[in-house]
């Protein structure tokens, strides 16, 4: 994937930027910022396409990898403006879809079926911090644990993960 | 870290940790230092990250507007000033179309224009030569928007239409973002353009998907004079 050249960088943007800009939007839930991420997004790309190479993911998951954490970067600032006003907490479709898991066989749905196999509130902790960016700080505050707590628990969960990712 | 796990158990559940964005800054920077040095790790960390991104499978697409592209291409690729003259071959076509596009203009009826702002200041019909295509505009000078309507042809199967706006001694033209494949696209040009837009010509090229590889417009398909509404 060589990103050397215009004509290339604009025909994957052409092939991905619907995508991304979901994923943006999915984190942010606003469409301006979700806009503005995109554009750094794919800034980053074009800039990092050289060192894609060395890191082992596929294409898409180094795309969407980006966009998420290009996302979650932006609503963390967002968050720390507001102090306290949490607009994404409570987003509908934070669960896996039905379908999500009726794809247990496939090989890329596979987190989701291991996750469907953690307790409710362990999935869902995994989840909000991939999705919605939770900090310990703030899944603690969720569940009204302490920090150590939450995070023995999620230690404990993404082992029980590994482990199932694994057979 | 006291959990009781063992060594192995620790380093997957770091790289975890790092994926999810779970760790403080101390922890993450000296995660990175690991991960440059330790292709194992990184090989973890790889795992980890592609299960992740699997999370957003069931995200929709949703197509991005056309100014993200335009403005990532202006950010990356800024255009030269060049003279519009040294195009030479896109302006005898322009001034050809041109013609033509005057002539067709005092037939169009404005009024098919359904989806305006309450009080367009500027109008112009982009008509090719044929009317195979006809692109009404209305810019509204107080929002600054442009709101065009594709009330005849489409854009083709794997192509995009890209719109441009040729300032009269002015440089190259200058890209306004692609027309969506609905009929209707508003585009928000740059605040410096809207006092040029008076006075110049709108011109819709076909270009491959994603817009004009080069900067400029590849092939004009039709051009309109921007005049008072």
């Amino acid at each position: 994937m060589a990103l050397g050249d215009k004509a290339a960088f604009t025909a994957l943007y052409s092939a991905t930027s619907a995508k991304l800009f979901g994923v943006s939007l999915r984190v942010l839930n606003n469409r301006a910022e979700a806009e503005e991420v995109l554009q750094e997004v794919y800034i980053k790309i074009w800039h990092s396409a050289a060192r894609y190479q060395v890191n082992g993911l596929s294409p898409m998951s180094w795309l969407i990898t980006i966009a998420r954490n290009q996302s979650i970067d932006r609503l963390r600032k967002r968050r720390a403006r507001h102090d306290g006003l949490d607009e994404a907490a409570e987003l509908p479709d934070a669960r896996p879809g039905p379908e999500a898991l009726a794809m247990a066989g496939s090989d890329r749905a596979r987190i989701v079926a291991c996750m469907a196999k953690l307790e409710a509130d362990r999935a869902d902790a995994v989840r909000r911090a991939y999705v919605e960016g939770e900090t310990y700080a703030e899944l603690a505050d969720r569940y009204s644990v302490p920090l150590n707590t939450i995070r023995t628990w999620l230690r404990r969960s993404l082992i029980k993960l590994k482990e199932c990712l694994s057979t | 870290m006291t959990d009781g796990l063992t060594p192995d158990e620790e380093d997957s559940v770091l790289a975890a940790e790092y994926a999810l964005g779970l760790l403080t800054q101390a922890e993450a920077d000296a995660f990175e230092q690991r991960l440059a040095v330790d292709p194992g790790f990184r090989a973890q960390y790889a795992r980890w990250t592609t299960h992740f991104t699997a999370l957003m499978e069931n995200v929709a697409p949703v197509a991005p507007p056309a100014r993200v592209l335009t403005a990532i291409k202006a950010q990356l690729w800024p255009t030269p000033e060049r003279s519009l003259w040294s195009r030479i071959g896109i302006l005898p076509a322009l001034a050809g179309a041109a013609l033509a596009a005057v002539v067709v203009l005092g037939l169009l009826n404005l009024d098919r224009f359904t989806a305006g702002p309450v009080v367009p200041e500027y109008t112009a019909a982009i008509a090719a030569e044929d009317q195979s295509l006809i692109v009404m505009a209305s810019f509204d000078v107080e929002t600054g928007a442009l709101l065009l309507e594709r009330t005849t042809g489409a854009v083709a199967a794997d192509r995009s239409q890209e719109l441009w706006l040729i300032v009269p001694d002015a440089a190259a033209p200058i890209s306004l973002g692609l027309l969506s494949e609905e009929d209707v696209t508003t585009i928000v040009p740059p605040e410096d353009l809207a006092g040029v837009i008076a006075g110049a010509t709108l011109a819709i090229s076909d270009e491959p998907p994603g817009g004009s590889p080069t900067g400029a417009p590849t092939t004009v398909l039709a051009v309109g004079a921007v005049r008072d509404a």
